[in-house]
């Protein structure tokens, strides 16, 4: 049985008190949002639970191109949010219907999925990609950083004494793609990969790459993303891209895969994901 | 054209249906039995070991604990947790706890206390000492010279050759077999694996200990064989059998992991050592890794055949993984052949061989298919094999083969359960209409041998054909009591189990029929070890054809009764009367009394008697029902993934009584089937620990996964069954595995032998296959 030692269960009405209470805990705390994590952690010290779905973190809101999006916002209140869909033409909902099943989806935040980052999941490689950036709040003040710098921090421990309030997502003028191979429906990935492709006059202008589940969590590929700028999107690209990346992969075996059948896809997942993104750019689509 | 009935061939209500579409509590778990402890099992980490020494007493000293049991305070009996019929053709190798552990989960001590937090504390304050003994974790290495021994124990019973791990071996020739190599025109060879792969039934296994008004111990359980769990258990806890009721509620799905006696014996133990009701249920993890799973197996088929096609030699031999235990060794060994090899009954010459050995893995068991699905597998790829060397449709070579109504197999009178079986000769077989239906639907003509691509995907089609039984010849026994109530409406009493079959409401139906009235009309009461008839059980497809011939019987009996009272009243022979609708009707004037009059008649009025009669049945053979399986796979030749696009299942049940629960029959077989070929695998670190014991891990289907299944019934009647029924619940299981794998052949002209065929499998073969 889980979550044995609970004592107290508290509603945080403003992120002050999230943290003063998480603060008088003293690492026995924990913040309650979508619960999907904590409902599997091991942890048996946690004594408080303090809920922060009535602290006003749940919305989309656009920005300038870009988007603000609350952290305690349920991946399907993203996925139907009117703002969202205008986002790359609808890139996130796209990516989001196949994240984990429904009712999954109606329970888990954004906030939890960049709190806990799992190596295998989706939400983490489309953020790193999409150049995210989290913000958050302790008792020293508010932060913001990008998630794939936040994630190469002690994030974890981080938050048993911060609130993370908002993750934002930078305006692009491209196309974006996701791509992910699964056992089943309702499988992590075994392999996932996100890209973005800004395409002026025929050649490549910008590109973001993240590849993840490697099983490691979504990194960006920035040796590609270089080498790709000035370059024309096309068959004899994806050819290359599809043996470079299967030599530089940094992958290895887990109990979902191997490393050699990661490395032998990873060139094609990367590839097929680019050649969308190209397609989406050129045609607008997102 | 099959009978349809009033009540048969029609897809009534189920009896059960609306209680548990509307969430009553209806499962083992729901009662709250007051006062109940809660009994927890500590597991071995080990996968071989002795146990030294066990020290409880800081686990004792929890608040909350009330009993802790282990081999130190418990009597030593061997028996087997194969729920068979007596006596069990498994070896006697279990003991409740013993002084060896012999796989990772293995039972070391078991604690009841008054929460689940004070068993779990008291679980990880049991000392043990283990002497860790060299684990055997493939069956190559136990079958080595000077492998280490897994039941070296001499009081085990019936263990095959325990010095060398071998729990179970069958050795069955016919004919000449070199002699029938050496006369065929053409030979193909193949050899197939399937791994450890688990039932997952929603519902884990799970059951209450407590005690009635006179002190009796009733065990209310999630079990498929309630009468096999009340002799297990008082062999085990030392009970008179009267001294104990089991009673099965609803089921959330058994499969065969519940054939087994596995928590019941521990929760008695520990509710007689109390004296306090206990409940006990296996976490996830303990169910993959601590109920049963099915047989790994690697099966050889070599396949000699003349040139025109007709197969002249078969040889089957099997290397059976029964793991730690054996339970199941020898009868699923022996179905291996026995529901495979009368399929193709065409060839005289046959040889059926293999071993069940024991490893210091997880134990295997009954599993939906129970050995036909491992044969399966192995010999519809030989025959796809087959097929291609002679340049002959796959189809065509299995019309050219396959038994037909009036013929046998001399396989019938070879292999029987756990010893020989019963000459038989098959009654109905609508195989061949099978065939040509599902070719017809899937579109085989234009589709095989096509090769279509699209981008990276490659599509290609395969089939397979499979037969099973209907119950077990000679050894099930099946029994029905039917009662009538005063105003005409019946209980039906039937030892048979639903475990989420519908066979409630099939028995229900078979009794409607005979009896001319409504199924509404009749109550059923199943599954309770006090109140109903024996029955062996939910299990070897059994329950339509054993149990439904058990309440045909029944009530015809009651039938005949009813007309004898009615005689009286209408002044008319009993012969010349008939049943229908509620009424008695006389053939001759058209007069006629009401069941209601009949029952108040007989109940309180004239020669007072309770209209009631009681029937068994033991079939005197196992008429097998047949399938053919049909399916269009994609294959990303980029990645390895394996889609199944479309799966066409025909199958020959005889009648059905209830089509659309037989069609769920048949689509839930062909589902699990397709996790066999494509996710499903139990996988293990070096020392023996399951990597996967979890749903999160370890791939089933999810309905998202299940592509587009069309299941087809095709009738046949068959003159032994209950109105012209035979079996279908494990039939449908059998085809997936050999058609996925046959379909990816025609796709992309690589051969899967070793299931599941994952992304990695399929395109190390691409690779290989291109190096090549």
């Amino acid at each position: 049985m889980r979550l044995q030692g609970i004592k107290r269960f508290h509603y945080a009405r403003d992120v002050e008190e999230a943290l003063s209470l998480l603060s008088a805990y003293a690492g026995r705390g924990a913040l309650l949002a979508g619960g999907l994590d904590l409902a599997r952690s091991p942890r048996s010290d946690l004594e408080g639970l303090i809920d922060i779905t009535g602290l006003g973190l749940s919305y989309v809101r656009e920005e300038g191109g870009g988007l603000r999006i609350g952290a305690t916002t349920t991946l399907t209140e993203l996925l139907e949010s009117p703002a969202a869909r205008r986002y790359l033409n609808g890139f996130l909902p796209e990516v989001l219907h196949r994240v984990a099943a429904l009712p999954l989806r109606n329970q888990a935040t954004l906030g939890g999925a960049v709190v806990s980052a799992h190596p295998w999941a989706d939400i983490p490689t489309v953020l790193v990609a999409l150049g995210a950036e989290a913000r958050w709040t302790d008792e020293s003040g508010e932060h913001k950083a990008p998630v794939e710098e936040l994630w190469r921090k002690p994030f974890r421990k981080i938050f048993r004494q911060a609130v993370l309030t908002e993750i934002y997502l930078p305006p692009w003028d491209g196309g974006f793609a996701f791509e992910r191979l699964t056992r089943s429906a309702y499988d992590v990935a075994l392999l996932n990969c996100a890209c973005g492709l800004g395409i002026e006059e025929g050649k490549i202008a910008w590109a973001q790459v993240a590849l993840g589940a490697t099983p490691h969590r979504g990194r960006r590929l920035a040796w590609l993303e270089e080498a790709l700028v000035g370059k024309s999107p096309d068959e004899v690209l994806w050819a290359w891209v599809r043996d470079e990346v299967r030599g530089k992969a940094e992958v290895r075996t887990d109990r979902r895969a191997s490393g050699d059948w990661r490395r032998a896809v990873a060139g094609t997942l990367v590839a097929r994901t680019l050649a969308q993104a190209a397609e989406k750019a050129v045609t607008g689509d997102g | 054209m099959a009978l349809k009935g009033k009540a048969v061939g029609v897809n009534v209500r189920k009896v059960d249906g609306l209680a548990l579409a509307a969430g009553r509590p209806k499962f083992t778990l729901d009662m709250d039995v007051p006062g109940a402890l809660i009994g927890k099992i500590l597991r071995s980490p080990h996968a071989h070991a002795e146990i030294i020494g066990i020290d409880t007493s800081r686990a004792e000293a929890v608040p909350g604990v009330a009993c802790i049991l282990h081999h130190g305070n418990v009597e030593r009996i061997p028996y087997t947790t194969a729920g068979q019929g007596w006596p069990e053709p498994s070896p006697y190798d279990n003991f409740l706890f013993d002084r060896k552990v012999r796989f990772v989960g293995d039972r070391v001590a078991a604690v009841a206390a008054e929460t689940e937090a004070a068993a779990e504390e008291a679980l990880r304050l049991i000392e043990v000492e283990y002497k860790v003994l060299p684990a055997v974790l493939s069956p190559e290495e136990a079958l080595a010279e000077g492998a280490p021994v897994i039941h070296d124990e001499e009081d085990a019973e019936g263990i095959h050759d325990a010095q060398h791990n071998v729990a179970a071996a069958v050795d069955i020739p016919v004919g000449d077999i070199e002699k029938g190599f050496s006369e065929s025109d053409v030979i193909v060879e193949a050899t197939c694996e399937i791994p450890y792969s688990q039932h997952t039934a929603l519902e884990p296994h799970c059951v209450i200990a407590y005690f009635d008004e006179d002190g009796r111990l009733v065990l209310r359980t999630s079990t498929q064989v309630p009468f096999h769990v009340r002799r297990i258990v008082a062999r085990v806890v030392g009970l008179p059998l009267e001294r104990i009721r089991v009673v099965k509620p609803r089921i959330g799905g058994g499969f065969g992991s519940k054939q087994e006696v596995i928590l019941e014996p521990v929760a008695a133990a520990l509710a007689l050592r109390t004296g306090r009701p206990v409940r006990m249920a296996l976490d996830r993890a303990e169910v993959f890794t601590s109920s049963r799973t099915r047989h790994p197996m690697r099966v050889r088929v070599k396949l000699g055949a003349k040139a025109d096609g007709r197969l002249h030699a078969i040889e089957m031999e099997a290397l059976s993984n029964t793991g730690a235990y054996g339970a199941h060794s020898l009868t699923v060994l022996s179905n291996t052949g026995s529901k495979t090899l009368p399929l193709y009954n065409k060839a005289p010459h046959l040889w059926f061989h293999g071993q069940a050995v024991y490893t210091n893995l997880p134990v295997a068991g009954a599993y939906r298919g129970y050995g036909a699905t491992q044969g399966y597998f192995a010999l519809e790829v030989a025959m796809d094999m087959l097929a291609e060397r002679l340049g002959m449709d796959p189809v065509e070579l299995r019309l050219k083969n396959h038994i037909r109504t009036g013929e046998t197999s001399p396989i019938f009178e070879k292999i029987g359960e756990g010893r020989e079986g019963k000459p038989q000769i098959v009654r109905s077989c609508a195989l061949e209409e099978c065939l040509r239906v599902g070719a017809e639907k899937i579109g085989w003509a234009e589709k095989r041998g096509e090769k279509r691509r699209k981008g990276r995907w490659a599509y290609g089609v395969g089939m397979a054909c499979s037969m099973q039984g209907s119950g077990i010849t000679g050894i099930d026994m099946a029994a029905a009591t039917i009662m009538m109530n005063e105003n005409g409406s019946f209980r039906l009493l039937v030892g048979a189990t639903d475990i989420g079959t519908g066979s409630d409401t099939i028995l229900a139906q078979l009794a409607a029929e005979i009896l001319g009235v409504p199924v509404e009309r009749i109550s059923v009461y199943s599954s309770d070890t006090d109140f109903t008839p024996f029955d062996t059980g939910a299990y070897a497809s059994s329950t339509t054809y054993v149990s439904g011939m058990a309440v045909v019987k029944a009530a015809q009996e009651v039938h005949e009764k009813i007309l004898e009272v009615a005689a009286g009243m209408l002044e008319e022979p009993a012969q010349d009367l008939e049943l229908s609708e509620g009424r008695v009707v006389s053939k001759a004037t058209g007069k006629s009394v009401t069941l209601s009059e009949v029952g108040h008649r007989a109940t309180y009025v004239v020669d007072q008697q309770h209209i009631i009669a009681s029937a068994s049945f033991v079939p005197p053979e196992s008429p097998p029902p047949f399938a053919a399986f049909f399916c269009e796979v994609a294959v990303d030749t980029e990645t390895g993934l394996v889609r199944v696009e479309r799966f066409v299942a025909a199958a020959d049940c005889g009648v059905p009584i209830h089509p659309r629960l037989a069609e769920g029959q048949l689509e839930g077989a062909v589902v699990q089937g397709i996790g066999h070929a494509l996710t499903e695998e139990l996988l293990f670190f070096p020392k023996g620990r399951c990597v996967n014991a979890n749903l999160f891990d370890y791939k089933i289907p999810s309905a998202l996964d299940v592509p587009d299944i069309e299941v087809v019934l095709v009738d046949s009647q068959e003159p032994t069954g209950p109105l012209g029924a035979k079996s279908i619940a494990e039939v449908g299981i059998n085809g997936p595995l050999p058609a996925i794998a046959n379909a990816i052949y025609d796709a992309v002209g690589v051969r899967l032998c070793r299931a599941p065929f994952t992304p990695a499998r399929v395109l190390a073969a691409l690779v290989e296959r291109k190096e090549r």
